[in-house]
C-alpha cells in the first residue's frame, strides 16, 4: 500500500526529541518535506541535518511556543518555505507535573493553545492542500486515569474533543482532524527512562501490566501518525486513535 | 557538556583551587582494619586518644550548668557550660570508686553529685562535698574531675583525649577557612539520631567519601546530581569533594522534562518549575542566580558564598569521624562513633542543620533518639547507605576477600586510611 505521502509538506511542532522525532523522521523517510520547531537552535539544527541527509526539504526554527505571536508567525513562514502545509501535527507539550497552578497555565498554554494556534495560523494553508490533515498527538492519561491528577491530562483531554469538533468544522474544506493517543512508550531521556532508572521497581511493574510485557517505542507510535495524516487514511476524520499496545483497560464502543 | 563551575577570579571565600593528588599508590587497603579487635585497640590508643573529636554545639549548652555527656569508645566526656560562659570538658567519672557520673545526654545541673556515695563536684570540675571527709585518712584526691582539652569552633565544642594536644585551630588546618563562609552558627539543628550500625565506623566514613556507589546503590540520584564531573581534594588529614547538584549525570540521557528531585531544589529555593523554560541541564546555573538575586529578600544572607555553593554539595571529612554534607541552606552532619568493643558495630550519629532567616528565633533544639539498624527510616538515600553497610561488614570478615581494591573515584577514601596509618603505625611507617 502506497500512503502517498511522497511531496506532502508537513509541520510538526516539538519535533527534536522522543516521539516528535521519530514521527519527521518517518515522514521524511516517505518523502515528505518537513518544516520543525523546539526550544533550541541546537537542537533544531542537528535534527534538521537527520532530515535533509534523506533527501527531502527541511526548515525549522527555535521558537518558544509560549509567545503565541512569535509561534504563529513561525507557522505562517514555515508554510511559505515549504510552500504549502499539508500536514499538521502539533505534538509539543508542556509537560506533566504537579508544582503549582502554573502547571494548568503552561499545559494550556503549551498543550492546548500551542495545537489551537497551530490549527487556526495553518488552515488557510491546508485548505489549499486538498488532502489536509491534522493529528493531534494526546496521551493515554487522557482517557484513563494514571499516577497522579495533573494539568497534563485534563487539558491533553481537551484536545479530543477539539478535534473531533475542527473535523465537522472543516471537513467542507477537505482537512481531516484526529487526535492519536500514545500509551507508555520508551524513549531515552523521556520520562520512562528516567523512570527505569530511579524507580525500578514501579518500571518493571508498568511493563509486566502490558500485554506484550513490553513498552511501546516511538517507531510504533511514528507509524501510526503517518499513516492518520496520509491520503492513505482518507475516510478517516474525528476519530481517536489509540497506540498503546492494549495498555489501557476501557472499552471504547 | 561540562559542567560550569566557579573559576579563579571569581567571588569565593571558600578556597577553590584543586589540590595535587596525593600520590598513594593503588595497593590493597588490608580488610582487618575493619574486623580485628587488635587493631580496633591500636587504632583507640594512637588515633581517637589524639585526635579533636566533635562534643557537641555550643548552642546545646547555652547557660552555665548545662551540660552534655558524649561518649567515645569506651569514654564518656562531660562538656559544660561554666559560670563565666567559658566551656570545660572532664571524663564522666566518679574519683572515688569509679562510677559514671550522669548518663548520656543533655542536661542542666548546679554540681554533679554521684549516685553512689553521694561525692559532689561543682561544674569547674572541683570537689564540692564529699560525705563523711575525716574518714579517708589519706584526704581527698590532689584533683576533682580530670579535665582534657575542649575549644571550639564553627559552632561545634571540641574536645581531645590528650591533654598535650596540639590547638584544635593547628588539628582542623584547612577546614576554618573553608568552611567559615557557611556561617554554621546561623543554623538550627532540626533532627539529632544515633542509629547503632552493624559496621565498623570507617566503612561509614568510606561510604560517603565516594560518589562511585552512587550508580550503584542511589540510581535515583542521576537524576539529581553530576556524580562524575567532580573535584577530589585531599588535605593534611581532611579531604572534600565537590559535586554538582540539581543536574544529572552524565551517566544517563538528560531529560526534557525536570526530574522530580531536581523540581524540588528549585522549589526549595522559591522558584516555580511549572514556570521554568529552559532545560535540565540548566536549571543549576538558573539556581544559583535566583538565589542570588532573591536570597536576601527570602531573609538568607548567602553574600560569603560562591555561586556553586548556591546548589552545590561541599563535602567534607573532618578527620577522623566527621563527614559533612554542606550546603547554602543546610548542613547535614555524620559523626561516626566506634563501638567500645565490637569492630563490626558503630554510632552513627545524624545531625540535620537549616540556616534561619535573618531575625528568625531558634527553633526548639530535637530531642535526641537512639535507634537499632533497620529500624527506623532515615530517607531513601541514607536507607540505601544503610541497607548495604552490614553486608559489607560481613564480607570484610570472609576469606574469600583480601581488601580494599580502590580506584581513582575512591581517592579520598585511600588518602583516610594513609591518614589513619600515620597515627597507628607513624608517619610512613605502614606495615
Ligand atoms: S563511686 Fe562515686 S561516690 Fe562512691
Ligand atoms: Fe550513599
Amino acid at each position: 500500500m502506497d500512503l502517498g505521502l511522497k511531496g506532502k509538506k508537513a509541520v510538526v511542532t516539538g519535533a527534536t526529541k522522543g516521539i516528535g522525532r521519530r514521527i519527521v523522521e518517518t515522514l521524511a523517510d516517505e518523502g515528505v518535506d518537513i518544516a520543525i520547531c523546539s526550544r533550541t537552535a541546537e537542537e533544531v539544527e542537528e535534527t534538521l541535518a537527520v532530515l535533509r541527509a534523506k533527501g527531502i526539504n527541511a526548515v525549522g526554527e527555535a521558537v518558544n511556543v509560549r509567545d503565541g505571536e512569535a509561534y504563529k508567525a513561525w507557522i505562517s513562514r514555515a508554510g511559505e518555505q515549504l510552500g504549502g502545509i499539508d500536514i499538521l501535527i502539533p505534538n509539543v507539550s508542556g509537560g506533566a507535573g504537579m508544582d503549582s497552578e502554573k502547571n494548568w497555565q503552561r499545559n494550556f498554554e503549551v498543550d492546548v493553545m500551542g495545537s489551537v494556534r497551530a490549527v487556526e495560523t495553518a488552515v488557510p494553508f491546508l485548505k489549499k492542500s486538498g488532502e489536509g490533515s491534522v493529528v493531534f498527538i494526546v496521551s493515554t492519561n487522557a482517557i484513563e486515569t494514571f499516577a497522579a491528577p495533573m494539568a497534563y491530562n485534563a487539558l491533553k483531554a481537551s484536545l479530543i474533543t477539539y478535534s473531533k469538533q475542527l473535523g465537522q468544522f472543516h471537513g467542507k474544506r477537505r482537512i481531516r482532524f484526529n487526535a492519536l493517543s500514545p500509551g507508555t512508550i520508551f524513549v531515552e531521556g523521556g520520562a520512562w527512562d528516567m523512570i527505569k532508572t530511579s524507580q525500578p521497581d514501579f518500571y518493571n511493574a508498568t511493563i509486566a501490566a502490558h500485554p506484550f510485557g513490553r513498552m511501546g517505542s516511538a517507531e510504533e507510535v511514528a507509524k501510526a501518525v503517518a499513516f492518520l495524516a496520509s491520503p492513505a487514511a482518507s475516510w478517516i476524520n474525528g476519530t481517536h486513535l489509540i497506540v498503546d499496545g492494549g495498555y489501557t483497560k476501557g472499552v471504547h464502543f | 557538556m561540562p559542567i560550569k563551575r566557579v573559576k579563579p577570579g571569581d567571588f569565593t571565600r571558600t578556597p577553590i583551587e584543586k589540590a595535587p593528588d596525593p600520590q598513594l599508590g593503588h595497593a590493597i587497603i588490608a580488610k582487618e582494619r575493619y574486623t580485628s579487635p587488635d587493631f580496633m585497640k591500636l587504632e583507640w590508643e594512637r588515633m581517637w586518644k589524639r585526635s579533636w573529636l566533635m562534643g557537641c554545639r555550643e548552642d546545646d549548652i547555652p547557660e552555665p550548668g548545662d551540660y552534655v555527656c558524649t561518649e567515645i569508645g569506651r569514654e564518656a566526656i562531660l562538656i559544660v557550660r561554666q559560670a563565666d560562659m567559658s566551656i570545660r570538658a572532664f571524663y564522666n567519672v566518679c574519683q572515688h570508686r569509679g562510677n559514671r557520673l550522669v548518663p548520656p545526654g543533655i542536661g542542666k545541673l548546679k554540681s554533679f553529685k554521684c549516685a553512689y556515695h553521694h561525692w559532689e563536684y561543682g561544674l569547674d570540675g572541683d570537689f564540692v562535698r564529699i560525705p563523711d571527709k575525716e574518714t579517708f585518712p589519706q584526704g581527698t584526691p590532689c584533683q576533682g574531675l580530670p579535665e582534657v582539652p575542649c575549644d571550639t569552633w564553627g559552632s561545634f565544642v571540641w574536645y581531645n583525649l590528650n591533654k598535650d594536644a596540639e590547638p584544635l585551630r593547628e588539628f582542623l588546618g584547612v577546614i576554618p577557612e573553608h568552611l567559615d563562609p557557611y556561617h554554621f552558627d546561623r543554623m538550627a539543628m532540626t533532627r539529632d539520631w544515633t542509629i547503632e550500625w552493624d559496621c565498623n565506623w570507617k566503612a561509614s566514613v568510606d561510604a560517603f567519601n565516594e560518589s562511585y556507589h552512587v550508580q550503584g546503590i542511589h540510581p535515583q540520584l542521576l537524576y539529581y546530581l553530576d556524580d562524575l564531573d567532580i573535584q577530589i581534594d585531599c588535605y593534611d588529614r581532611h579531604s572534600r569533594y565537590l559535586v554538582p547538584f540539581a543536574t544529572t549525570s552524565p551517566r544517563v540521557k538528560e531529560t526534557s522534562d525536570i526530574p522530580p528531585l531536581i523540581r524540588l531544589i528549585m522549589k526549595q529555593a522559591g522558584m516555580d518549575p511549572a514556570d521554568f523554560d529552559g532545560k535540565t541541564r540548566e536549571v543549576r546555573l538558573a539556581v544559583q542566580k535566583w538565589k542570588r538575586e532573591n536570597g536576601a529578600s527570602q531573609g538568607y544572607d548567602y553574600s560569603d558564598l560562591n555561586d556553586d555553593q548556591l546548589t552545590d554539595d561541599y563535602h567534607y571529612l573532618i578527620f577522623p569521624n566527621i563527614t559533612l554534607n554542606v550546603h547554602a541552606d543546610d548542613l547535614m552532619l555524620f559523626r561516626q562513633r566506634p563501638h567500645p568493643t565490637d569492630p563490626n558495630k558503630m554510632y552513627y550519629d545524624l545531625q540535620n542543620f537549616r540556616l534561619l532567616k535573618q531575625g528568625e528565633e531558634k527553633p526548639e533544639r530535637p530531642e535526641h533518639r537512639f535507634y537499632r539498624h533497620g529500624e527506623k527510616s532515615l530517607g531513601q538515600v541514607l536507607d540505601q547507605d544503610a541497607y548495604n553497610l552490614p553486608g559489607v561488614q560481613l564480607g570484610m570478615q570472609s576469606e574469600g576477600f583480601p581488601g580494599l581494591w580502590l580506584g581513582d573515584q575512591e581517592l579520598r577514601i585511600r588518602h583516610f586510611h594513609k591518614v589513619i596509618d600515620d597515627y597507628v603505625y607513624g608517619v610512613g611507617e605502614a606495615p
